[in-house]
């Protein structure tokens, strides 16, 4: 029966040992391959530099123009304030005059915003102006708001009075 | 025979115990040294070898670059207090190959040799991270198949323009994919990387499309008043959240690519951004400042229940999400211009289990790996911006600096 037991034992602890002992893979001649990866393949570069950004509207693309005025806003604001309520009037004017012209109205931002909420700000800043002209009887039926977020400033330099006049909206006709 | 007996049960037990501290010692990261048997040393490929070795978490890497035969098994007497060491050599010809070994420090036993090709030379580090995570595999440590994958990002180049490149995780290879205009929110399509989503503003509306890398083919998606971004790419790739206005307000959609049906998801009179899958893909979490500050919100797809994650900051507006791990951006200064701290902090879906990642700078766009392991993000601090690595195992982080111009967006 010990016999029995030692053959037993002695067999289980040379498998265990054996496990033990196990060295690490060696891959040599097996696995020395050339390996270009998913990676090899040649990307594309694509330009679209004929577009040019002009997307039909006019004037300077980063100042309102055809006679309208931009509108600025207070630091994380998008409220009008008292002091923008003549360029309102103004740019409901503007946009009488031209009745049955397509109107891009484009929100911006200062840099110090980040991601997709700078650009949601944007919005809804062109949205305030937007409302504020139809509240003063234009027809904004022919109006396209967009937002540009922080990447259409006017200038960049690290004073107030520069980020300033990037928290604006613009206003142009589209031609 | 009884004495035999005692013997071979203790040579039981100790195999046991051998067994366990095998298994400690797999726990705990390998001391490993570099030695270049390059004709012409790299101090480039040796940096990035570094790198791949430290975000892994697995390593800890003897930052002397040593020079040595590759082909010999020879360890130097200073470096057999290691557990590794990998040779390896550099050539150039049509293209660029790299050979590694990895040896057993005590004895010089090779574990693991392969080498690796690739026609296009600037693409080297791309070769490094491939031999370093096919040592972590042979060593069976956790996947790191991430270091891998292609970064996409945007930057601005001037007003209204910009660009969208791809690069390799550290920024050491960059590559323009599309110029000119203004393309924005880059968003991987599928696991492969063979396409991703932006956003032209190159027609009237801002308009999402999909484009394939290397064919260049491009499908328009859809477009929408006021802006739209791709936020959030389903596992399978079959459904999107999207960031629309299509009546000037904006809100997140869902929408299913093989339907294509949108599903409008938020309805709050504010703003909603920022949509990211959590837990099986039946919820979200969003950006919106129904408290009168950016703040991040849970929601089910589609049920109205709105819930809120995050109970600190009062400007925290950018987030990323993986299974149930949420990562966000909260500004914790109040500066209304110049710096400001902006620190990364990890917590779950249900808000529990908060940690900061950052303590220093303003660290802005979070992204989980692919396998949720580690957090990207951008940190500009007074030196400058740059690309940053979190591994959330193993809490160490490595930094990459970036050129001048401003990151828009990225994903990996």
């Amino acid at each position: 029966m010990i016999k029995k037991i030692v053959i037993a034992t002695a067999t289980l602890s040379a498998l265990l040992l054996t496990g033990c002992s196990q060295t690490a893979p060696d891959l040599d001649g097996k696995n020395n391959i050339s390996d270009a990866t998913q990676i090899a393949g040649d990307t594309v570069t694509i330009d679209e530099n004929k577009y040019g950004n002009e997307d039909g509207t006019s004037g300077q693309y980063n100042s309102s123009s055809d006679g309208f005025q931009s509108i600025y806003f207070d630091f994380g604001d998008y409220g009008i304030s008292s002091s923008m309520e003549n360029q309102i009037a103004s740019n409901t004017n503007v946009a009488n005059s031209a009745a049955g012209s397509k109107i891009k109205i484009e929100g911006n931002c200062d840099e110090f915003g980040t991601d997709e909420y700078n650009y949601a700000l944007g919005l809804k800043r062109a949205k305030a102006v937007k409302d504020s002209i139809a509240a003063q009887g234009a027809d904004t039926s022919k109006m396209v708001i967009v937002s540009f977020g922080e990447s259409n400033p006017v200038c960049s330099n690290p004073t107030d009075g520069c980020y300033a006049q990037n928290r604006r909206v613009d206003l142009r006709l589209v031609k | 025979m009884r004495y035999l007996l005692f013997l071979l049960l203790f040579i039981n037990l100790f195999a046991v115990d051998a067994k366990l501290k095998i298994e400690t010692d797999v726990e705990q990261r390998s001391r490993i040294a570099l030695v270049d048997g390059s004709t012409v040393p790299n101090d480039k490929i040796f940096k990035i070898l570094l790198s791949d070795l430290k975000v892994s978490g697995h390593f800890l890497a003897d930052t002397t670059q040593y020079e040595g035969d590759i082909t010999s098994n020879f360890i130097e007497p200073a470096l057999k207090n290691k557990e590794y060491v990998l040779k390896y050599a550099l050539s150039q010809s049509t293209g660029i190959k790299l050979i590694i070994r990895l040896l057993k420090a005590s004895d010089g036993r090779q574990v693991f040799k392969k080498s690796y090709a690739i026609s296009t030379t600037r693409k080297m580090p791309f070769l490094v991270h491939k031999a370093i995570s096919d040592i972590n595999n042979v060593l069976k440590y956790p996947d790191i198949s991430w270091i891998n994958r292609y970064v996409v990002f945007s930057r601005y180049t001037s007003p209204r323009h910009s660009e969208i490149l791809l690069a390799d995780y550290t920024f050491n290879y960059q590559k323009v994919i599309i110029k000119g205009g203004l393309n924005l929110f880059p968003k991987w399509a599928d696991k492969k990387q063979k396409s991703f989503y932006y956003t032209s503003y190159n027609d009237l509306l801002p308009t999402l499309y999909k484009i394939n890398i290397y064919s260049g083919a491009k499908k328009k998606i859809a477009s929408s008043e006021g802006m739209m971004v791709c936020s959030d790419v389903s596992k399978n790739g079959s459904k999107l959240l999207l960031t629309m206005a299509p009546n000037g307000q904006a809100d997140i959609y869902e929408l299913n690519l093989t339907t294509n049906a949108k599903t409008r998801v938020t309805k709050f009179n504010g703003i909603d951004v920022n949509g990211k899958y959590v837990d099986d893909e039946s919820r979200m979490v969003f950006v919106s400042n129904r408290l009168g500050y950016a703040n991040i919100f849970k929601k089910s797809i589609h049920s109205s229940a709105v819930s809120q994650v995050v109970y600190h900051g009062r400007n925290n507006n950018a987030v990323d999400a993986h299974g149930n791990k949420i990562v966000y951006s909260s500004r914790e200064s109040k500066n209304a211009f110049g710096s400001n701290t902006f620190n990364l902090y990890l917590t779950s879906s249900r808000g529990s289990g908060t940690r900061p990642l950052t303590t220093t700078g303003a660290n802005q766009f979070p992204r989980f790996s692919s396998d949720g392991s580690v957090v990207l993000f951008i940190k500009h601090s007074g030196s400058g911006s740059s690309i940053g690595y979190t591994n959330l195992t193993s809490q160490q982080s490595l930094l990459f600096p970036l050129g001048g111009r401003k990151i828009q967006s990225i994903d990996w």
